[in-house]
């Protein structure tokens, strides 16, 4: 039984980071007050770009890992302008943020898919990068396979997580993250560039939306294929009203989805007389639960959150 | 500014719409007794699986009947857009459209009653369906059967693993008899069985893999385009190995280096038949089964791993089983009654 629980949790720490990811960028998003439904179209963009990069380097074959990191780095870029280009429709021009974030989606998706075609073919395999058994500490009965078996990025991504919580809270940009997506015109009566701060929140946002569609690509599947996200994306958005816009609460969020994902697969593997579309449905219907029991608790919620910002008027 | 920025935003959803399928062509010299074939697939003719198996089936049937096939294909064809491209289809003058997958069901019925000149063909189904359509069913559960013998034989742990995505169609079948093949070789063999929910989550294929390959699986297997996800998985494993559903498997780098072997459907069978039957005057009201027995099967095993994995008894056995299945249909008639909470 330890053996089973062992497996189960080992697999949280890998398997929940490009949902991690994306939704901690999202957080960034949503509490400068942009809600980013784009956020499945920019992880698409962000897997294609960052295993074509490895991929034309070895042709499927062994590459140095410096490919690697140049397939995540692109991924972010890509993943910065496209919150850049998201920002240009919905902070400049002022579309509605929901109608705008479906077009990225559709466009992030069908692009990547497009050009997957063109560029690599049918669906292709790369060999990624490998998991890292820390020494010593990898060797501890249970924590080791839990905590010290996995590879760099999803190392990396997690601490991230306190790295966001600083910057969110601790930092005068964070704060003004904070002030445009609760009161936009006191903090702009203030003198912060509201338009500026919502721009780079998305354009963070963007990037790490992009390296969780690289991590998938890279780092867990080490392939793709234009289906390759599936609503990750969307399951990400959702993290962050589970999370309540709070990095810490958001990992939680992550690890849980992901914990029901694995604890599912254990039902059906162990044979346990239970339909598999139920089982299947386990960690949806957990973060739909959890949302309606927690959704009276808004008090974190930016107050702003999909409104657009124009100083020449009155609201 | 407003309008501009809708008409824009218009332009990149029709962008995006259009770059989420392709559509190509290749054609025989045409004439009167060409036969004009379209295909309509939810995936691409390049995933390694079941839709690359019509494709490829398709174009071999054209190899086999020099000058008689007119192809066409529109990719990633969801349901709701399968109707208004087959309604292009039939106003070009297709004779045979092929809607690969029973999901299309419903949107070929009610073309065939639109259309009552015009054959159509769907799959996997078992139904008779009306006058102007064909329906075809692979009997995948003796392809698995195969395989199952072959990881039930080679599995050192006891433990075998399988990565199903929905149960129902061929994928049913083949899981099926993959369970029976196990057995048949191996009663005491634990076979772990989980589905994903879907036929293209690459991922979720994989993360199930994952878990059943830390659970002490060392032979796996998968059914449908999302197993290519578990074969990258079992990749990742220095000991397990892999059976493939579908040959296509095997011109992966991981597929050379893990999978054992593999079958295929032979679709260029069943097209070279379609076009006789449509030849003739039959246009539809029948179902074409696929199974050895009528060469609707191919299976290989994998030269690059066969003379270290592959005992000669194991290989007799297999080859044995073929013969079996190629003697008479139905020898797995019971396949449904296999049922997994009893694994």
């Amino acid at each position: 039984m330890l053996a089973i629980l062992t497996n189960m949790l080992s697999m949280c720490i890998p398997f929940s980071v490009a949902l991690l990811l994306a939704s901690i960028g999202e957080m960034f998003n949503q509490r400068a007050g942009v809600f980013n439904l784009g956020c499945e179209g920019v992880m698409a963009m962000g897997a294609f770009i960052g295993m074509l990069i490895p991929f034309a380097a070895g042709g499927g074959g062994a590459v140095s890992e410096w490919y690697n990191v140049l397939g995540f780095a692109a991924a972010a870029v890509l993943g910065a302008l496209l919150g850049l280009f998201f920002g240009v429709v919905t902070i400049t021009f002022r579309a509605p943020q929901g109608i705008a974030g479906i077009g990225l989606q559709m466009f992030g998706v069908g692009t990547a898919g497009t050009l997957f075609r063109h560029f690599v073919g049918g669906t292709q395999s790369i060999p990624g990068i490998p998991d890292i058994e820390i020494p010593l500490l990898s060797r501890i009965p249970f924590l080791g396979d839990v905590f010290f078996s996995h590879n760099a990025v999803a190392y990396l991504a997690y601490l991230f997580i306190p790295v966001a919580w600083y910057i969110l809270f601790k930092t005068p940009w964070g704060l003004k993250v904070r002030a445009v997506g609760t009161n936009p015109r006191a903090a702009d009566s203030m003198g912060i560039n509201v338009s500026r701060t919502r721009y780079e929140a998305l354009m963070l946002g963007g990037a790490l939306a992009g390296l969780a569609g690289a991590y998938l690509s890279i780092a867990q599947a080490k392939m793709f294929s234009d289906t390759l996200i599936s609503g990750r994306g969307f399951i990400a958005v959702a993290l962050v009203y589970f999370g309540h816009w709070h990095p810490l609460q958001i990992m939680g969020g992550a690890l849980l989805f992901t914990f029901a994902q694995t604890f599912q697969t254990q039902i059906q593997s162990m044979g346990i007389s239970f339909p598999y579309e139920l089982a299947v449905m386990l960690p949806y219907v957990l973060v739909i639960v959890v949302l309606s029991f927690t959704s009276r608790n808004q008090t974190t919620a930016p107050t702003s959150l999909g409104k657009p910002f124009n100083r020449e008027m009155r609201t | 500014m407003k309008k501009l920025l809708t008409i824009m935003l218009a332009l990149l959803v029709a962008m995006s719409l259009f770059a989420s399928g392709s559509q190509e062509s290749s054609s025989a010299e045409s004439g009167d007794d060409t036969i004009k074939i379209a295909l309509i697939i939810e995936n691409t003719i390049d995933d390694k699986g079941w839709c690359q198996a019509m494709h490829d089936g398709i174009t071999q049937a054209m190899e086999m009947l020099p000058g008689k096939i007119e192809y066409n294909y529109s990719e990633k064809m969801a349901v709701v857009d399968a109707g208004s491209m087959a309604r292009q289809y039939v106003a070009e003058g297709y004779d045979l459209i092929i809607a690969h997958g029973a999901q299309y069901k419903n949107t070929v019925l009610e073309m065939a009653e639109e259309y009552p000149d015009v054959s159509f063909a769907f799959g996997t189904s078992s139904e008779i369906g009306p006058d102007n359509v064909f329906t075809y069913m692979p009997e995948s559960e003796e392809t698995g059967y195969l395989n199952g013998i072959i990881a039930g034989t080679l599995t050192k742990n006891n433990i075998v693993g399988l990565v199903g995505p929905v149960d129902s169609g061929d994928s049913a079948r083949y899981n099926r008899g993959y369970v029976l093949g196990v057995q048949s070789v191996n009663p005491d063999c634990k076979i772990l069985v989980a589905h994903t929910g879907s036929f293209s989550d690459y991922v979720k294929s994989s993360e199930v893999a994952a878990s059943q390959l830390a659970n002490g699986a060392d032979m796996m297997t998968g059914s449908s385009q999302q197993a290519i996800g578990a074969l990258r998985a079992t990749a990742e494993s220095p000991v397990a190995m892999w059976v493939g559903q579908d040959l296509a498997q095997l011109t992966t780098p991981e597929g050379q280096a893990k999978c054992i072997a593999a079958s295929a459907y032979n679709y260029a069978a069943v097209i070279v038949e379609l076009v006789e039957k449509i030849e003739s005057g039959v246009k539809g009201g029948e179902c074409i089964p696929m199974n050895f027995n009528n060469g609707g099967f191919i299976f290989e095993f994998n030269p690059a791993l066969e003379q270290e994995w592959v005992s000669p008894e194991l290989k007799a056995k297999v080859e044995d089983q073929i013969a079996q299945f190629q003697a008479a249909p139905g020898v797995l008639s019971d396949w449904a009654l296999v049922d997994y909470s009893t694994l």
